[in-house]
């Protein structure tokens, strides 16, 4: 054991070795990140020279300044902990707030937009110098533009907060307390407020509250698993049984559990100082994988400021070489920046996250970082572990064997159908036995709590034994009550066995029964006899081979089997009154009677085969990754799916032919069980030829750093990869990983912290939800950047029919920002309730390189087939208001200098009219709001359009997602606003629009319904064809 | 001749079948990989075969070709560009693919032009559909370049010379032979309307420089420029079918806009009404009422404050005229400045 607690030193650092192999070009971050993990290595080099555990008591309590029997003053107590800081894991180091709110300034668009303001201002100045009077349209543009840009950092930021700020509340949600004694009294203090010097008791159950250095101990163990992954008990005492500080018995370490037992002991590290605080915080300097999202939303952003930006410059150029002024260039590239940028689509994309966020963790997901939302849904290998995940993280007896015969036991999480045979005299004493020969017991006051949550204080084995026997018999503690314990041996590694003698139920019967459990084949070699229905027999040959054969099937379940025996000792031999020893042994331990055999498991939690199902026909492979032995892992494995009931390993097929491994053709098998040993050995190109061949694989034995080595190897195959782990020593993992999962209940702060998703319920299957949920936003994040980018074509061509053809401006650039950031953003919103379109769970994960979130189908699909129809749309809708007030389309041609010369008040239209400059700005600004509603009208065809990707709306529903028609309703009623509410505000240069130019745009609404049904209806139809690969994004 | 022709189309069986062999032998290849080594051979055995073949024709049509024909190499090269068996299908697709866009861009602008064809059905081409933007007309000067400001010298002509060009060229079209040629002359005082069909050609009244008396540029060939009296002309904008209201002509007066009232001593208005005649109303849009002749009100300055610039303010006064709207300056009103220096 104590060995393999170094082997988790050797990890953690390794862990980091690995990143470093991986993250090579960010070279000066990484020098940095260096500089502190050897500092972090430096520190943890001390801790390991600390020799508390050497000390005397008396020279702790000098150390420390603290009295073993009276415990600290509350006034020094506050001292320390104003010194030392809380006891408490300090998060790992975030930005500094400031930071992130300024990346949010200038990430994604908000750089362009900058460009834009500031351009603007600069075409200002330039007006300024040649003409004092120079309007100040462009700057309040400028200062509109960074507006924009600000309030959008700052809902973003907002967002971003709120969902940290979810995790924040989670982690105070479990307070910690601790038993300590101070100003000689035994007081319960919130275990943060521990500090070095504190004398604590603990007992079993009990979370250790800090680094302690034992000073007494009652039959203390503890699991070591949080620290070491590994749940075997450990005695702990207070003798100094080693010189390394994390071998020697008379140390607990923080966040480890006391399993049973008591013990008192003296602080000596508090908070981060911890060795599991070391160990966390130096996990967090492994960097974590940047989302699939966010490069997927990185891509998206360079297209569109591709697009934007190359656009803007090309018609820059031909501006000025159409002998346009440099600056009035420079206001169409502004115009043509903004057309081009979806501002609220980044805001959009951040609720529609958190709105599926928020759906998840009513589901017990929750998500710490919003593009994790996405994430679950690409994943493509899940590497779960196995105890508490796919299992139920407790013993449970699985089966039984007395009278020659297995018995299948309910494991399910409430084990109340156990529907075995219960007739038999022999159960009746094996009964007996399992009830009596057991020292767990459960905690005083849970009367009213059903059996399988009621907390018990002993080891995992004897607690399932406590509960199983307290579902079938009734209450056990009544029963060992009328069986008065006479004396008793507890288990222990040399004789591997357990012992206890008692009175017998009967008053009138003077016999002791001694009932013993443990081991099967050192119970036998005790027994003379064996129980066949209630009658002893000799213990034959042939019932010997039964025994055998029966423990090496349930020995093949991977299940733990123990042995059961007891004998009634004769009464004259044993009187009442006789002294039984126990050191002694005054009393047979041979010749007794053979019972029957138990197994036990920790069960596969009943929805896991199930969710395992699912995610394989999602076409995401399911590795387990355990540190448990290699049968026991593989026959949960095969319990639970992670081995589908078909497949056979290597092993598996050599035993069916009966020829040496070796002769096996690899190909045949399709699962795979990889031992931490052979993983040892092998090169990461053999890691990857197993991952890449086996469908079915199970990792057993492994140390937490082949957990990353697995990981990586998985990420070698350009799989997104999500890991479920609870110990700190899988915190380098889950942040290693893709997505980290953590598990809310058993999962420790580290792995919380190092995790980007929490399973408050602990439970595998909420991932499958996750998965569903992830592909769900991918696809409805698609429709929604396509619906966004579709507009963008009708909001940049005016502009560069402006330039090029020299119509009055169809539509002003605040009115194109009214348009990104009011009417269409809660519709792109409402996209996110869409639902999906067929089941997404039975089609493979995409390929993290090929499914674009953003692919040239989508891209080209919405700029140039429905984006132009839009366009035409609204130039429609500006041709007839500009006709029907007097200019005819042709007579609108190259009118844009004298249009726009404000001296010029006498500009003739098709009718002979003469129109004043501000009769005409106002002309324009009709225009502007024509070519506005034009746009939304037709946003509203292709919000209807976008509900679906390859099925009928029809066949979707169209009342299916009322929020749509919420989103339709937003869009209109913010028009009637802006045109009727706000026309006379001539700063937002609205007007009021006659009602009849509301519904010029409806039939190419329309036609765009009619043309992407028929789109759909192709793809539908001639699935694989030239037309399905080009228009389907 | 023939026998190029018959050259060229040979091969193209045996490229087909060839390109079908390839094929299967491929996914041949794909499936039965480790099955059948036989067939596999003998697949290899028909290849070989078909392309000596095809040698053979090669050698035939380079020796029957004589080597400086270049058109003709260059359609060769063209068409097996074209029938290239592994570019071809991804050639038609582009093909198909441009010929779909081709369509596509084709039908939406057929949309549009229907669209815009009836959008042209619901308009009169003779009145405009609506009028509330221009309903109460606006203010236009002349001489007009660029500017409103009049600054000139009047001892330098080259400061005033391109107001009197520009005045003379407007007035062009006020000559009264033309006028007279064009217009008829109709009876002042009333409204000039002229029932019947709306597609009828309307006559027009006339308005003849001669009417301007000393800014008609007649007498005074600079238009007083010379003397430091400019003329500016003033028009009221056109608007189809505006009548001055209950018959009463609109007038024009023009003062000092800001400042010293006295800046401005006296105008002379011509016509002396300093109004617009009834009869040049209604205005029955450009298609029908092609000579229409917008009446003009001459101001002559001629007695203003010289060597510093005057705003002066002309407004349209009469019933239905606006003039104080404060977004904008010119309708009813235009406001000038004139700085003359001597």
């Amino acid at each position: 054991m104590s060995r393999k607690t170094l082997e988790i030193y050797s990890v953690e650092l390794d862990g980091t070795k690995d990143t470093k192999q991986t993250d090579q070009e960010d070279d000066k971050k990484y020098n940095d990140l260096d500089l502190k993990k050897s500092h972090q290595k430096e520190e943890l080099k001390r801790e390991l020279d600390l020799d508390d555990h050497k000390l005397t008591s008396e020279e702790l309590e000098q150390k420390y300044g603290t009295n073993i029997i009276t415990g600290l003053s509350s006034a020094r107590a506050a001292e320390h902990l104003a010194r030392d800081g809380p006891n408490t894991l300090s998060p790992p180091k975030q930005t500094p707030e400031i930071i992130k709110f300024l990346k949010q300034m200038v990430g994604g668009f908000s750089i362009l937009l900058w460009i834009g303001a500031v351009l603007c201002w600069i075409a200002y100045g330039i007006q300024y110098v040649n003409d004092k009077s120079a309007s100040l349209d462009s700057v309040y543009l400028g200062v509109v533009l960074a507006l924009v840009v600000i309030l959008t950092g700052i809902f973003a930021y907002y967002q971003e907060a709120k969902s940290t700020n979810i995790m924040a509340s989670f982690s105070k949600m479990i307070p910690q307390e601790a038993l300590v004694i101070r100003d000689s009294e035994k007081k319960v203090i919130p275990a943060e407020q521990l500090v070095v010097g504190d004398i604590v008791e603990i007992k079993g159950g009990d979370q250790i509250p800090a680094d302690i250095r034992l000073l007494s101990s009652q039959g203390c163990k503890v699991d070591n698993s949080s620290l070491t992954g590994e749940s075997e008990p450990q005695p702990r005492s207070a003798e100094f049984t080693h010189e390394n500080p994390l071998e020697t018995k008379n140390i607990g370490f923080y966040s480890t559990t006391c399993l049973e037992g008591t013990a008192t002991g003296v602080v000596i590290n508090t908070g981060d100082r911890t060795v599991i605080g070391r160990i966390a915080s130096l996990a967090s300097g492994v960097g974590s994988e940047k989302t699939p999202i966010a490069t997927e939303i990185e891509h998206f952003v360079h297209i569109v400021a591709g697009v934007a930006v190359s656009v803007g410059l090309l018609f820059f150029i031909i501006a000025v070489s159409l002998k346009y002024q440099v600056l009035d260039s420079i206001i169409f590239l502004i115009g043509i920046i903004v057309a081009n940028v979806p501002e609220g689509l980044l805001a959009t994309v951040t609720v529609t996250l958190s709105l599926t966020a928020k759906r998840m963790a009513k589901k017990n997901c929750l998500v710490k970082n919003l593009e994790a939302v996405e994430t679950l849904g690409s994943t493509s290998i899940i590497c779960s572990d196995k105890t508490g995940t796919l299992t139920q993280n407790r013993m449970a007896v699985a089966h039984l064997w007395f009278d020659n015969q297995i018995f299948m036991a309910d494991t399910s999480e409430n084990q109340l159908n156990q529907a075995f045979d219960q007739s038999s005299g022999t159960w009746a004493s094996l009964s007996k036995i399992i009830a009596l020969c057991n020292r767990a017991e459960f905690r005083p006051g849970q009367e009213n709590i059903p059996i399988m949550k009621k907390v018990v204080v002993g080891d995992a084995s004897e607690t399932a034994l406590l509960k199983f026997s307290e579902v079938i018999l009734g209450d056990v503690m009544e029963i060992r009550k009328r069986n008065r314990k006479v004396a008793e041996i507890p288990f222990n590694s040399t004789n591997k066995f357990q012992l206890s003698i008692h009175e017998t139920e009967d008053p009138e019967d003077k016999h002791f029964l001694v009932v013993m459990k443990g081991a099967p084949e050192r119970i036998l070699e005790r027994c003379s006899t064996i129980m066949i229905n209630g009658q002893e027999q000799p213990l034959g040959k042939s019932n010997a081979t039964a025994f055998h054969t029966a423990y090496m099937e349930l020995g093949g379940l991977g299940e733990r089997v123990l042995g059961f025996c007891h004998l009634y000792l004769p009464e004259d031999e044993f009187p009442e009154s006789y002294p039984f020893d126990v050191d002694a042994m005054n009393f047979p331990t041979s010749n007794l009677c053979f019972v029957g055999l138990l197994s036990m498991i920790d069960p596969p939690r009943s929805t896991v085969p199930d969710a395992v199902a699912k995610c394989r026909s999602a076409g995401i492979k399911v590795i387990m990754v355990t540190g448990d032995h290699p049968i026991t892992a593989k026959a949960v494995a095969k319990s639970v799916g992670v081995i589908s009931a078909s497949s056979e390993t290597v092993e598996d097929i050599a035993r069916r032919c009966s020829i040496a491994v070796e002769q096996v053709n690899k190909r045949d098998a399709r699962a795979a069980v990889v031992t931490g040993m052979e993983l040892k050995d092998m090169a990461p190109e053999q890691l990857d030829e197993i991952l890449a061949n086996y469908s079915e694989i199970v990792f057993a034995r492994t140390s937490p750093q082949q957990k990353l080595i697995i990981v990586e190897g998985c990420q070698r195959q350009d799989a997104v990869v999500a890991v479920t782990g609870d110990g700190v020593n899988d915190s380098p993992a889950l942040k290693k990983a893709d997505i980290g999962i953590a598990m809310g209940i058993a999962g420790s702060d580290a792995a919380k912290n190092a995790a980007d998703m929490v399973l408050l319920d602990d439970n595998f299957a909420s991932i499958v939800t996750g998965v569903e949920e992830g592909r769900l936003i991918f696809d409805n994040l698609k429709k929604t950047i396509a619906y966004t980018l579709t507009k963008n074509i009708a909001e940049l061509c005016p502009f560069l029919i402006y330039i090029i053809v020299g119509l009055p401006l169809p539509i002003g650039t605040i009115t194109l920002l009214f348009i990104d950031l009011g009417t269409d953003i809660i519709p792109s919103i409402a996209l996110a309730y869409e639902k999906a379109e067929s089941d997404i769970m039975n089609r493979k994960p995409r390929h993290k390189k090929k499914d674009r979130l953003v692919n040239h189908q989508l891209a080209i699909y919405s700029y140039l087939h429905i984006g132009l129809m839009q366009a035409l749309g609204a130039f429609l809708v500006y041709f007839t208001v500009y006709a029907q007030q007097g200019f005819w389309p042709t007579s609108l041609i190259n009118l844009r200098v004298r249009w726009e010369k404000d001296e010029l008040n006498d500009v003739e239209d098709s009718y002979g009219q003469e129109w004043t400059r501000y009769q005409r700005k106002y002309l324009e600004w009709t225009g502007y709001t024509a070519f506005f509603v034009g746009i939304m009208v037709q946003q509203i065809a292709d919000l209807i359009i976008r509900k679906t990707r390859r099925n009928s709306i029809f066949q979707q529903g169209l009342f299916r997602n009322k929020v749509i028609w919420v989103g339709i309703a937003s869009q209109i009623i913010i028009a009637l606003i802006l045109s009727y509410g706000l026309g006379s505000v001539t700063a937002l240069s609205f007007t009021m629009l006659r009602p009849q130019y509301w519904f010029v745009a409806i039939p190419h609404a329309i036609l765009i319904w009619v043309y992407d049904e028929v789109r759909k209806l192709f793809i539908r139809r001639y699935p694989g064809s030239w037309w399905d690969k080009n228009m389907y994004y | 001749m023939r026998r190029q022709l018959r050259s060229r189309r040979a091969p193209a069986f045996p490229y087909g079948y060839r390109y079908r062999l390839d094929d299967q032998d491929e996914v041949n290849q794909n499936y039965l990989a480790d099955e059948e080594e036989e067939a596999e051979e003998a697949q290899v055995l028909v290849v070989p075969d078909l392309e000596e073949e095809e040698e053979k024709e090669e050698e035939e049509r380079s020796q029957g070709q004589p080597i400086g024909n270049a058109w003709w190499q260059k359609l060769q090269i063209m068409i097996e560009y074209l029938w290239d068996p592994e570019r071809r299908i991804s050639l038609a697709q582009t093909g198909l693919i441009l010929f779909i866009y081709f369509f596509f861009y084709a039908s939406l602008a057929a949309v549009i032009t229907l669209c815009m064809y009836m959008l042209f059905l619901t308009i009169s081409p003779y009145m405009p559909t609506f009028t509330e933007r221009v309903k109460t007309p606006g203010v236009m000067i002349r001489p007009f370049a660029h500017s409103l400001n009049f600054n000139f010298n009047v001892s330098e002509p080259d400061t005033w010379q391109h107001y009197v060009i520009s005045l003379n060229g407007f007035l062009q079209g006020y000559n009264d032979s033309l006028q007279e040629e064009m217009n008829v002359d109709c009876p002042p005082g009333q409204y000039f309307i002229q029932d019947g069909n709306e597609d009828e050609d309307k006559k027009a009244c006339q308005f003849k420089r001669s009417f301007l008396k000393n800014c008609s540029g007649l007498e005074d060939p600079t238009f007083g420029y010379a003397t430091g009296q400019p003329c500016i002309l003033l028009k009221m904008n056109r608007i189809v079918g505006f009548r001055p209201e209950l018959g009463d002509p609109v007038k024009v007066s023009c003062k000092v806009q800001r400042g010293d009232e006295d800046d401005i001593r006296s105008i002379n208005y011509y016509p002396e009404s300093a109004s617009f005649d009834l009869r040049y109303y209604p205005y029955y849009g450009k298609l029908t009422h092609v000579n229409y002749t917008s009446p003009l009100v001459a101001m002559h300055f001629t007695d203003v404050v010289k060597n510093q610039a005057v705003p002066v303010q002309c407004q349209l006064k009469g019933k239905g005229i606006i003039n104080d709207v404060i977004s904008d300056h010119f309708v009813g009103r235009v406001i000038f400045t004139l700085n003359i220096e001597t």
